[in-house]
């Protein structure tokens, strides 16, 4: 027996029909199409199923959709927006901070946590927060990387020089310029 | 401008980094069933009863058991062909495939399987290798059957049919005894390593359904579509031509998927249901469905005061679980790499692959050398102590040179390893003899050390890899290729390849993803072999057409095809640019208009293989070699070990894309670093008892090590496109070694020799070394 259940994904609030006992990741994958999330361990270790609800990463493998009545959940789907790359999408291709890619919409996905949490995280944050994704291509230097041009890039010129922002050595990465 | 060489952006980086690229899993075709697998909870039983007709009733569930095989060779392998789709009349691991449902959901499919009926009657388990061999051990193979098709190295094993050894691999050189006689000290010891899973994030997944003609099409997540191609007609004895294997992007499988593993499942239950067939399996039948041979080696080696190898014997024990997989491959190629990137005059190298009453074991990133790596580099460490030598001294004083003589026979071409070694010792900071001792760390209970460690592995030979290139008339190409997306990047590195073959800016050229309707014969994606073989096979396709384009424009411009060439898709003449033919002005000439398409194929096959009576000929068309370094922290109270910095170095020949290549890499120090510290499952009396990633951790960024740097060097192979040879599997031998060599010389030389090095096994050490 389904039942109605109202929640807002990618910024569109819907009422869908769920099976009870099904997860938000499969009602994600096999009832709305979002395949974006994918399932890794299905005891929310990997975090390859990470999506956000109210801003905060879960593991959607691990939460009954019902539960998510009322929350607002954004996929990895949602996370780009008119056809543009998000600055942690951008971080993640200038850096190249993906193989197999199993493991990346969740890894993005955290991403987008951390920096909604903390929008200046260093080192020591950036793989705490991020210990919850694994990736067993072995990217995570990549990642790393990644997500410390996010942070350089947010910084506004006007009130810090570009050039001390994060590690020393940085390099920002130039195509927005 | 050469596209060669340089890290050119991966094309399909907006796929993953969107969720947009699709896994097997990601496939919904119409009338798709669900299916979910019984599997053994038995390591070894006889099956007296499989009963699913409770299951059958329920409305919409298929089910696949024996009774459904009834005429039929039920059994597969590609070696051996002694696993069946499933279980005949016993169960040979807890986790062995019993039976299967289909339903239009998983959860009914879940539940369908509680209503299968099995009787089981317990048989004595094996789970040792070492108790397997052993006389009066119950014997789970009477006989080796080998397929019709399998591939021709397998000739250099032998087979065994009396007992659970299924095949050995032998060779030597020189006198053994005599060596160990001229020697000045002798050091014999017994290494282990556990039992690891490849941990590929994608679990293993497949789809399959049969066309009413017959044609039986499966959509998988596999590393060799050809070979699932060859073993799918032999089961369901069809033309080759009435199978279709797609493979779409590929979550990760380090060997895992290599081989057939639920393509029989889906294709048997399909077949039934007579409607498409999905199987994804849960990360628990991940850790039943393939892992790592478990080993012991015994190693012993017999040195002169002035640091020369002189023998070496090893015999390593490959546990390859209830079914032979690529088991005897792998033992094998572990056999001739025994005794390491060194030249010792006198060597008798003998592997083991043996049967057990646990899940079997296959392809894993290293394929056999880790295994014998962290033998033969652990105790190169204690040689160089009690010889109060300087561990990378004492190696280089042995290492192999360019143009020796392997111990197969092998003439080793493209020796970049002194350049490894020298990178590695420069990148940790490695200051000679004194580098062997603790390094402290003023606060107390904590130590420090260095380590290092080299490696040698082949790569599987002889080999095919065929590539098909198309051109279209307006100057875009298309590599049809069978190589798998595994993550390693072929669709941007094959592209580097045929764009620079033609003479096409790159982003003019796509590579296709494996469906072997269309895309010609690749033995694998594995082996660290798709750059050499498949760049090969490309860049000769590529070149064909390149030159069927100079030679319409040499008709055109009246010069000699020598003094034409092609730049960023335009042909002209070497130094008068003022004459030049654009592709489509080239197939207007060819074709009276910009239509029609020019082809190139090309089949690159290497040769060897050895002679089954002495282990020796050819044993692999390129040879790669790595270095490892490590530093680490031990605490001593808690025996906790973490690395703070690991560095590599690999000679790839040429890096046709250097960013991936180090990227690759550091994906093969990630593995070892796991199952050096940590990495292991575990069994109690044949049942697994840490499946699932709960209880078995793989490393996570708080595992990361401060520095973990990836280096490459290049010495270029005669055979490999542009130079390039394998490299993504030469990381995973020495980290280990290194790290274990760290802690030894963090813990003024305690040596471990089991791992993982966890931290009661570090605690242990000590505390012997204290009663000592």
């Amino acid at each position: 027996m389904k039942r109605l259940v109202t929640m807002t994904i990618n910024e569109r609030t819907r009422d869908v029909a769920i099976a009870p006992h099904h997860t938000l990741l499969e009602v994600l994958r096999d009832d709305l199409g979002l395949r974006g999330a994918v399932e890794g361990c299905g005891v929310g270790v990997c975090g390859s199923c990470t999506v956000l609800i109210d801003d905060r990463p879960v593991s959607s493998c691990l939460m009954l959709a019902t539960n998510a009545e009322g929350r607002t959940i954004t996929t990895i789907e949602g996370v780009s927006r008119d056809g543009e790359f998000s600055p942690v999408q951008r971080a993640f291709l200038e850096q190249q901070a993906f193989q197999c890619g199993f493991c990346t919409p969740g890894m993005i996905m955290a991403v987008e946590g951390l920096l909604r949490a903390n929008s200046k995280p260093g080192e020591a944050e950036i793989r705490d927060y991020l210990s919850g994704n694994l990736c067993r291509c072995g990217t995570y230097s990549a990642v790393i990387a990644a997500v410390r041009s996010v942070v350089a890039h947010r910084q506004p010129p006007a009130t810090r020089d570009a050039a001390s922002v994060g590690e020393p050595g940085l390099t920002a990465t130039s195509s927005d310029q | 401008m050469s596209v060669i060489g340089i890290d050119a952006p991966r094309v399909d980086g907006p796929a993953k980094v969107t969720g947009a690229a699709q896994y097997t899993a990601d496939i919904v075709l119409p009338g798709m069933l669900h299916a979910k697998v019984l599997r053994s909870t038995m390591p070894h039983a006889r099956l007296v009863r499989v009963d699913a007709s409770a299951a059958e009733r329920e409305f919409g569930v298929v089910t696949l058991t024996r009774d459904d095989l009834a005429g039929m060779d039920p059994f597969y392998g590609v070696v051996v062909k002694d696993q069946p789709i499933v279980a005949i009349d016993r169960v040979l691991f807890a986790g062995d495939v019993i039976a299967v449902v289909a339903a239009e959901a998983r959860d009914i499919a879940e539940e369908a399987l509680d209503l299968i009926e099995v009787e089981y009657e317990p048989l004595p388990a094996v789970t040792d290798s070492v108790a397997a061999m052993a006389e009066g051990a119950p014997v789970l193979h009477a006989a080796r059957r080998t397929p019709q098709v399998t591939f021709s190295d397998m000739k250099s094993i032998h087979f065994q049919t009396d007992s659970n050894v299924c095949s050995t691999y032998h060779v030597e050189r020189g006198d053994i005894q005599a060596g160990f006689d001229a020697s000045d000290e002798l050091f014999e010891d017994v290494y282990s390593l556990p039992m690891i899973q490849h941990g590929h994030i994608e679990p293993h997944a497949s789809i399959a359904y049969w066309e009413p003609s017959g044609k039986l099409v499966i959509h998988t997540a596999t590393q060799n579509p050809s070979v699932i191609r060859t073993q799918l007609a032999d089961l369901f004895n069809l033309p080759e031509t009435s199978v279709r294997v797609i493979v779409p992007y590929v979550g990760g499988g380090y060997g895992a998927k290599t081989y057939p593993k639920l393509e029989p499942i889906v294709a048997a239950l399909s077949r039934k249901a007579r409607r498409p067939v999905s199987l994804v399996i849960s990360r628990e039948e991940v850790f039943m469905t393939a892992v790592r041979h478990p080993a012991q080696v015994r190693i012993k080696t017999g040195v002169r005061r002035d640091g020369t190898l002189v023998a070496r014997r090893v015999e390593a024990i490959y546990d390859t679980g209830a079914y032979a997989d690529i088991g005897p491959r792998t033992a094998k190629n572990g056999g001739y790499s025994a005794g390491g990137p060194y030249r010792i005059e006198n060597q008798d190298l003998t592997s083991y692959c043996v049967y057990t009453n646990k899940p079997p074991s296959g392809a894993f990133r290293g394929f056999g050398v880790p295994q014998v790596c962290w033998a033969y580099e652990s105790q190169m460490d204690d040689i160089a102590r009690r010889l109060r030598m300087d561990p990378v001294e004492i190696r280089r004083r042995n290492l192999i040179q360019e143009n020796d003589l392997f111990i197969t026979g092998d003439r080793l071409v493209s020796v970049g390893l002194e350049k490894c070694l020298d990178q590695v010792t420069k990148a940790i900071g490695w200051r000679g003899i004194e580098s062997t001792r603790p390094i402290e760390t003023g606060r107390l209970g904590f130590v420090r050390g260095l380590g290092i460690a080299v490696m040698i592995k082949s790569t599987m030979t002889p080999s095919n890899s065929a590539a098909s290139v198309r051109l279209n008339a307006d100057g875009s190409a298309t590599l049809l290729t069978s190589s798998v997306e595994i993550g390693q990047g072929p669709h941007t590195s094959l592209a580097q390849i045929v764009a620079e073959a033609i003479g096409l800016p790159l982003e003019r050229v796509s590579v296709t993803f494996p469906d072997t309707d269309f895309t010609p014969y690749d033995q694998s994606t594995s082996s660290s072999r798709t750059i050499f073989s498949m760049g090969h096979a490309a860049r000769q396709a590529g070149i064909q057409i390149r030159d069927q384009l100079l030679e319409i424009a040499s008709d055109q411009f009246e010069v000699a095809v020598d003094d034409l060439e092609i730049v960023d898709g335009v042909i002209r003449a070497k130094g008068a640019p003022t004459q030049s033919l654009t592709i489509p002005q080239a197939f207007a000439a060819h074709f009276g208009a910009a239509v029609g398409s020019l082809f190139g194929a090309f089949d690159y096959q290497t040769t060897g293989g050895l002679d089954p009576d002495t282990g020796k000929g050819s044993a692999s068309a390129f040879w790669f070699l790595s270095a490892a370094g490590a530093e680490v922290e031990v605490d001593t109270r808690t025996g906790k070990i973490r690395v703070l910095h690991a560095v590599t170095s690999v000679d790839v020949g040429k890096a046709v894309n250097p960013r991936q290549c180090r990227l690759q890499n550091e994906g093969s120090m990630l593995t070892a670093l796991g199952s050096t510290l940590f990495e292991e499952m575990l069994f109690d009396n044949g049942q697994p008892v840490n499946a699932s990633f709960l209880d078995y951790m793989l490393p996570s960024m708080e595992d990361f090590p401060d520095t973990f740097t990836s280096m490459l060097v290049e010495t270029p192979h005669p055979e490999g496109p542009h130079g390039a040879k394998g490299m993504g599997e030469a990381a995973v031998g020495p980290v280990a070694p290194a790290i274990g060599n760290a802690v030894a010389n963090a813990l003024g030389g305690v040596r471990l020799r089991a791992l993982p090095l966890r931290p009661e096994r570090v605690l242990d050490a000590l505390t012997r070394r204290g009663v000592e």
